[in-house]
């Protein structure tokens, strides 16, 4: 790897037509650079399907408690989120103009195209960095930092609120839909009435909603036993957020403006998950972001020192595979997040 | 060591009436029909396995390469037979089709509770059991208290990690998962003691969170829930540090011993020595006593124990982890008032290694639980 | 024609990839995929040894009721460094890592793999990963199960710190899998020799690419998942724990989403194995070799969609339960079909009782055992009785030691004297051999008996008058015998590295290419591209007393091979 310049008629010790940059192993440039170009399909798969994974965790969550969605997403800002989706698709047009200027052999105008691309890649960091700070500064952090960890005794009641929840949501499916409230206050007049000596209930983060496979039955089934449930579970229930009514009388994309999060009387239960899972996506997306830089500047490096030519280019054409993934990726984080 | 195979053949007539040589003796109505599908597919496997074993044995032996062999194998055996593969993909396809039909039935019975079962209501926690019967407010450690002959259905929860109730007599099992309901239920066929084991690991003393399911003829099993009920109301403030390290102590053994040494929480020998004296200090570098001065949250130093048993996760006692589960719901007032004599009396009521002194001397006890003060 | 000289060419000192260059550092940076794949069993066998240890342990503490050398703690983290050392570190990467890497270049003729950096990169991830394994143990201690089932794994007061290492190291290693997968599947596209279609690679070849398939599509989301689990369990951000909303049985599916994949990212490879032993071994041509491809496809294919049978009792609907146990059912057809087309290559065939061979038998028998026992398992309302028994874990160790991990060690009977160029000791292999099937019977079979008696698993101690403690007895001798079968192993051949006889180029009579180059092979494998013929005609082959070893038979001709003369 210290040669200087490699040229496909170069000389080499294999004898015929064996050019420098193809390993031994291979038989010819072509079988190389197929063999390269569908290990990086293989691995662009798995890239897909470790966001897919993440994917289907936004998907699950979203269905569980959509009502996190809608309140979070409007303080992400659309106008930032469109500016780097813009940035992203010139720089993946950018990246692209570089291979098609390789494989004419035109080297100036290869380097030239990864400078701009690289400019994207910063720029796309740099409104990152604007947007996750701004974030942070109004108290938006993922995880147990939004606010303090509930005990895991106090479980109990947010599944009381949800199977006031459902029970509302049925009575009202069964009667109309203005009537939502009113079935409400039947499904609270059903529950057992809370015993004297109960506590209030002050820790609304402890949400849990209507998971995945726990069936309506058995929601209903424990509001018929909770006679027999912890008292704490009796708490004082009229105190609580009503996250389901949260998304009716409040305008999406209506100006919100919070020194903290937590002041906002509005809150829905659990609103830091949907901060989580915006900045692991955002966050991973943007570690390849990173590492696409980082590529892009290694595959500059090897063009000034005229490593490739109009012959070989694969590393430039693999890196620009992986970019375009990554620029895939961030058009669906975009509508995700900031639009739906 | 297929001989055990071999004698399972053997008692295969017993197979349809439960238990056999593979099962234990089932003692519910669902066992027999589990027993008898898993008889059924022992069967067809018995029969794949004599006829895989038979032939590799036999070809191994038949065709072992003669000495002067060595050269000059034949190429014309038959390389490839397709009637002969489909054959011996579709009877084992019909073959598990049947065994798939017959679990699924099965199934689906077992996961029907029927309408009018017995309710019991069941809580995991690290790492013991807790059985409460709303038809009778009583609420049971340890011991699963149920009628012969009649459905009853377990509603079951966690209050930490995730457990599971398994019952091998009744052939039943289902995991219990913290935030959320599962269900079983069972009609036991024989009275008895059975055992019952939590079967999905959850930590230390997982192998010793067991219980007993005492099945009781219909009369009996009412009188026992009866005197259960009635149990702490009738005894004497006097009883109440015996009742307690008889009857409710088993929930805190796992954690809690009596001898002084330390488990997963701190003994209760000598705990309130200390807790009088404000000695205990916590994992923030705080201590008791920094709390107990007068207007403190605990001037009455009684309520730092109820504190810690219904708010464990309040102060979290040096060199220990905060696994104490709240006990929160599931303790009545009179039994937190025992179990807090029972720690202020702890000396009289073990001796030195921790050994439960019969009749212990509660005469001049201080039976005050601080409540009130 | 002529007696070919080729494949009787005896290595020279000079000449093997062992001796080709030296020093450390010619090995530790080696691009060479036979080095690479010599380390890689060094390493996997280390493990091996240290995840043996761990069960010894954990077989001995169960000799009594109430436990003999372990507090609870300590058994719980014996078992699961047993399970997470076993699965992670000795046996998804032995067969692929280890004797594919050395092996399926030389059977397609090349030179190496297609990308040898990477291959290089897999194998120093696979040292990370194990590094951070290993440092779990010192690093707070992992008592969570292999399966790290949440809310235990991410509650800070019930498992232990060495959690987040343990899940970075199983991270790790996932991507040491994913691009040893991705360096295999396009090796196999593009490497492959003039005239070996599809249907003419050896089968050990197909059993590979459909393994490296299931590894390049299963590892990410287990990445994604014990990603997820690090940051739940460090940040709390309520995907898994049910106190902040989320979902514990989500996890489940999450893992078993992989993982099932990954029980068959062990057995199938060893079944590749295990058609290659015994169609060698019978020297009988391979019986329905079509069949036995597609079935190594198919249940790649089929593994995606039966994760749910882990979760028959965790609370999921019904529903989904009969479906996954239907779909459960599906793998078997396949498994059954390679296990009849085994038996029938042996039919009328020439078989040689030599170690490999046995290894070969052994594996068809235990393999029957461990997929059989499946049944009752997928069947649901058995499993209902059966899941978290010892039933389980003597079902997963007769497919997963019994089957898959036998299938490797026949395997390195079968390659070890193309690796090494020396032969061990028949005679000591074979009552290895009959000491070890002994042994693995009493140990596990017994297994089968405690579990449907309702023993649970992961218990440090158990009731005493419960009727447990005679089969524990039984099993934990039987496990004395295993580990001094596999002591005797590791002395035999080790001691024929220095001792051994020097081995022919092809002693047992193969025909896939690997058999044509020397014993142990030069550092490009082939000085000329071999060319191809039917990889399970052995009738071109006789038996050369001289050499010990096979030759090309001089008065037949090779049907598609390209003359010597
Ligand atoms: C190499 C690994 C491997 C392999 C190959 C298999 C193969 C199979 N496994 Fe196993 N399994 C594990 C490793 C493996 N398993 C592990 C590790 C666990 C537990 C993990 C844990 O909880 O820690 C597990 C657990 C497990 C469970 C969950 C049990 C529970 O926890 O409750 C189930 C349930 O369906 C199951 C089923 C099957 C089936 C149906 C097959 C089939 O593929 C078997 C097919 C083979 C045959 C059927 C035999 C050959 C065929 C014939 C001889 C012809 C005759 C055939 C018929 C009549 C059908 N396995
Ligand atoms: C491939 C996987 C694999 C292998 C090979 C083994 C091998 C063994 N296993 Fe393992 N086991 C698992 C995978 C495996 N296991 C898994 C996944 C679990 C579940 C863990 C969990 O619940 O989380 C488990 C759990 C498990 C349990 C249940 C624990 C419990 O639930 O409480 C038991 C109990 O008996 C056990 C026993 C054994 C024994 C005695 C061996 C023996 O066969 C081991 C014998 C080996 C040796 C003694 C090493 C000798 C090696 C050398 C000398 C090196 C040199 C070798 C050569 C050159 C060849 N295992
Ligand atoms: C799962 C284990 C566990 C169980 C069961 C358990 N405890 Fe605890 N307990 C702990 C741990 C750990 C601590 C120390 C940490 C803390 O202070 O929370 C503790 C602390 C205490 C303390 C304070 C001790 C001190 O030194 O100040 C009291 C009192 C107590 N427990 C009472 C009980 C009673 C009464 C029961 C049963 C009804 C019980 N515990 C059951 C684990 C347990
Ligand atoms: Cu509770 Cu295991
Ligand atoms: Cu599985």
């Amino acid at each position: 790897m210290t040669q200087m310049h490699v040229q496909s008629d170069g000389h080499d010790e294999h004898g015929h037509d064996h050019p420098e940059f193809l390993a031994h192993h291979w038989d010819n440039p072509v079988q190389q650079f197929e063999a390269g170009k569908l290990g990086m399909w293989l691995f662009l798969a798995t890239e897909v399907l470790l966001f897919g994974g993440l994917f289907c965790a936004y998907a699950i969550w979203r269905s569980n408690h959509p009502e996190l969605f809608k309140y979070g997403s409007q303080f992400l800002d659309t106008t930032w989120g469109a500016i780097n989706t813009a940035v992203l698709l010139v720089s993946s047009m950018t990246m692209a103009m570089a291979v098609t200027f390789a494989a004419r052999g035109k080297m100036k105008a290869v380097a030239v195209s990864l400078v701009l691309t690289l400019l994207g890649a910063g720029g796309f960091m740099a409104i990152k960095y604007v947007e996750y700070s701004h974030k942070f500064h109004e108290g938006f952090y993922p995880g147990m930092a939004f606010y303090e960890k509930p005990n895991a005794s106090d479980l109990w009641m947010p599944l009381e609120e949800t199977a006031i929840a459902q029970k509302a949501e049925i009575a009202a499916a069964e009667a109309s839909d203005s009537a939502h409230l009113a079935a409400e206050d039947v499904a609270r007049a059903e529950m057992p009435s809370p015993p004297a000596d109960s506590q209030v209930w002050n820790q609304p983060e402890a949400g849990i909603g209507p998971q995945g496979l726990t069936t309506n039955n058995e929601i209903m089934e424990m509001a018929e036993f909770s006679a027999f449930l912890p008292s704490s579970v009796l708490g004082n229930i009229e105190d609580q957020p009503e996250e389901l009514a949260f998304a009716e009388h409040h305008k999406p994309g209506e100006e919100v403006h919070l020194s903290h999060p937590l002041q906002d009387p509005e809150r829905p239960v659990n609103a830091q998950k949907f901060f989580t899972i915006y900045f692991m996506m955002t966050g991973l997306h943007g570690i390849h972001v990173v590492i696409g830089g980082i590529v892009i500047v290694w595959l500059l490096w090897l063009t000034m020192r005229g490593r490739f030519s109009a012959a070989y280019y694969t590393p430039i054409d693999l890196g620009g595979l992986y970019w375009h993934i990554v620029d895939v990726i961030w058009i669906f984080l975009f509508p995700l997040f900031y639009l739906i | 060591m297929s001989i055990f195979g071999f004698l399972a053949t053997v008692k295969l007539g017993e197979a349809t009436s439960g238990g056999g040589f593979w099962m234990p003796e089932g003692a519910s109505t669902v066992a027999a029909e589990v027993d008898e599908v898993f008889y059924f597919i022992n069967n067809i496997n018995y029969f794949f396995f004599a006829l895989c074993t038979f032939v590799l044995v036999y070809f191994a032996i038949k065709y072992r390469l003669k000495p002067n062999h060595h050269s000059g194998f034949s190429h014309d055996a038959p390389t490839h037979n397709t009637p002969l593969e489909l054959t011996w993909s579709i009877v084992p396809l019909f073959l598990v089709g049947v065994m798939f039909w017959l679990g699924m039935d099965g199934y689906l019975r077992l996961n029907e509770s029927p309408e009018d079962a017995y309710p019991v209501s069941v809580t995991g926690q690290k790492w013991s059991w807790t059985f409460q019967h709303p038809e009778y407010g009583v609420t049971e450690a340890g011991e699963l208290t149920v009628p012969l002959g009649r459905p009853v259905r377990l509603l079951m929860t966690s209050s930490d990690v995730l457990h599971s109730l398994f019952i091998p007599a009744f052939r039943v099992k289902n995991d219990v998962v913290p935030g959320r309901y599962s269900s079983l239920w069972f009609e036991a066929t024989r009275p008895g003691q059975y055992r019952l084991y939590c079967s999905e690991y959850c930590g230390k003393d997982h192998s010793k969170m067991l219980a007993v399911v005492n099945v009781l003829p219909e009369e009996e099993f009412q009188a026992q829930l009866g005197k259960l009920a009635r149990e702490y109301e009738d005894i004497e403030d006097r009883d109440l540090p015996v009742y307690a390290l008889t009857r409710l102590y088993n929930r805190c053994a796992s954690c809690h011993s009596l001898d002084g040494k330390s488990g997963t929480g701190p003994s209760f020998k000598g705990l309130w020595e200390r807790t009088k004296n404000g000695t205990t200090a916590f994992t923030d570098g705080s201590t008791l006593a920094d709390y107990m001065r007068p207007g403190g949250e605990f001037e009455v130093p009684e309520n730092y124990i109820r504190d810690s048993i219904l708010n464990p996760q309040h102060y979290i006692v040096q060199n220990y982890l905060g696994a104490m589960p709240t006990f929160k719901g599931q303790l009545k007032e009179r039994q937190i008032d025992a179990l807090v004599l029972m720690i202020k009396n702890m000396d009289r009521l073990v001796d030195e290694q921790g050994n439960p002194i019969e009749s212990p001397d509660l005469g001049d006890a201080d039976i005050s639980t601080g409540a009130g003060q | 024609m002529t007696g070919d000289p080729r494949p009787l060419e005896q290595p020279t000192l000079t000449d093997n990839y062992l001796t080709y260059t030296r020093g450390f550092l010619s090995w530790a940076l080696t691009l060479d995929h036979k080095r690479i794949g010599l380390m890689y069993l060094c390493s996997v066998l280390l493990a091996f040894l240290l995840g043996g240890i761990f069960a010894l342990l954990v077989r001995t503490q169960l000799l009594v009721p109430e436990g003999l050398i372990m507090d609870q703690d300590d058994y719980n983290q014996a078992f699961t460094l047993h399970g997470g050392i076993m699965v992670f570190l000795v046996i998804i990467p032995s067969t692929p890592a280890a004797l594919g890497n050395f092996v399926l270049p030389i059977m397609l003729g090349a030179k190496d793999v297609a990308f040898p950096r990477l291959n290089l990169m897999s194998y120093y991830l696979w040292v990370i990963g194990a590094i951070f394994m290993v440092y779990s143990i010192f690093g707070g201690g992992l008592d969570t199960g292999w399966t790290f089932y949440t809310p235990y794994s991410i509650d800070q007061n019930s498992a232990m710190g060495g959690v987040i290492p343990a899940v970075t190291g199983a991270f790790i290693l996932g991507f040491s899998s994913i691009f040893t997968g991705m360096n295999f599947i396009v090796t196999i596209h593009r490497l492959r020799p003039k005239g070996m279609t599809w249907f003419r690679m050896p089968l050990f070849l197909w059993s590979i690419y459909a393994t490296a398939v299931i590894q390049v599509l299963a590892t990410p989301v287990l990445g994604i998942t014990l990603a997820l689990l690090a940051v739940e369990r460090a940040f709390g951000i309520g995907i898994f724990d049910p106190t902040l909303g989320g979902d514990p049985v989500l996890y489940q599916h999450f893992f078993w989403f992989y993982s099932h994949p990954a029980v068959y990212i062990m057995i199938l490879p060893a079944m590749g194995i295990v058609s290659e032993l015994i169609a060698v071994h019978s020297h009988r041509h391979i019986f329905g070799y079509s069949f036995i491809a597609w079935s190594s496809v198919a249940i790649a294919m089929f593994s995606f969609i039966v994760w749910g049978h882990h979760m028959f009792t965790s609370g999921q609907s019904p529903l989904v339960n009969v479906v996954f146990s239907f779909i459960t059912f599906s793998v078997a057809i396949p498994s059954a079909v390679k296990v009849f087309n085994w038996l029938a290559t042996m039919y009328k065939g020439a078989i040689s009782w030599n170690t490999p061979m046995l290894y070969g038998m052994g594996f068809i028998f235990l393999f029957v055992i461990g997929g059989l026992t499946g049944l009752y398992l997928g069947t649901l309302s058995t499993d209902i009785h059966l899941h978290d028994t010892y039933f389980v874990v003597a079902h997963f160790h007769y497919v997963m030691m019994g089957s898959a991990l036998i299938g490797f060690i026949g395997g390195l009977h079968h390659w070890w004297p193309k690796m090494i160029g020396k032969m061990y000791n028949e005679n000591a292999g074979r009552v290895a051999f009959v000491l070890f099937f002994i042994g693995y019977n009493m140990t596990f079979f017994t297994q089968f008996m405690l579990g449907s008696h309702g023993m649970p698993r992961r218990y440090a101690t158990y009731p005493a008058d419960a009727g447990f403690q005679m089969y524990h007895i039984i099993s934990t001798i039987g496990s004395y015998m295993m580990a001094i079968a596999f002591f005797m192993m590791a002395a035999y051949f080790i001691s024929s590295i220095f001792g051994g006889r020097r081995a022919a180029a092809n002693p047992w009579g193969g025909r896939s290419l690997e058999w044509q180059c020397t014993s142990p092979p030069p550092h490009d494998n082939f000085s000329e591209q071999p060319e191809v013929g039917d990889c399970y005609d052995f009738s071109v082959l006789r038996w050369d007393e001289a050499t010990q070893g096979y030759v090309w038979r001089e008065d037949v001709d090779r049907p598609g091979e390209k003359s010597h003369a």
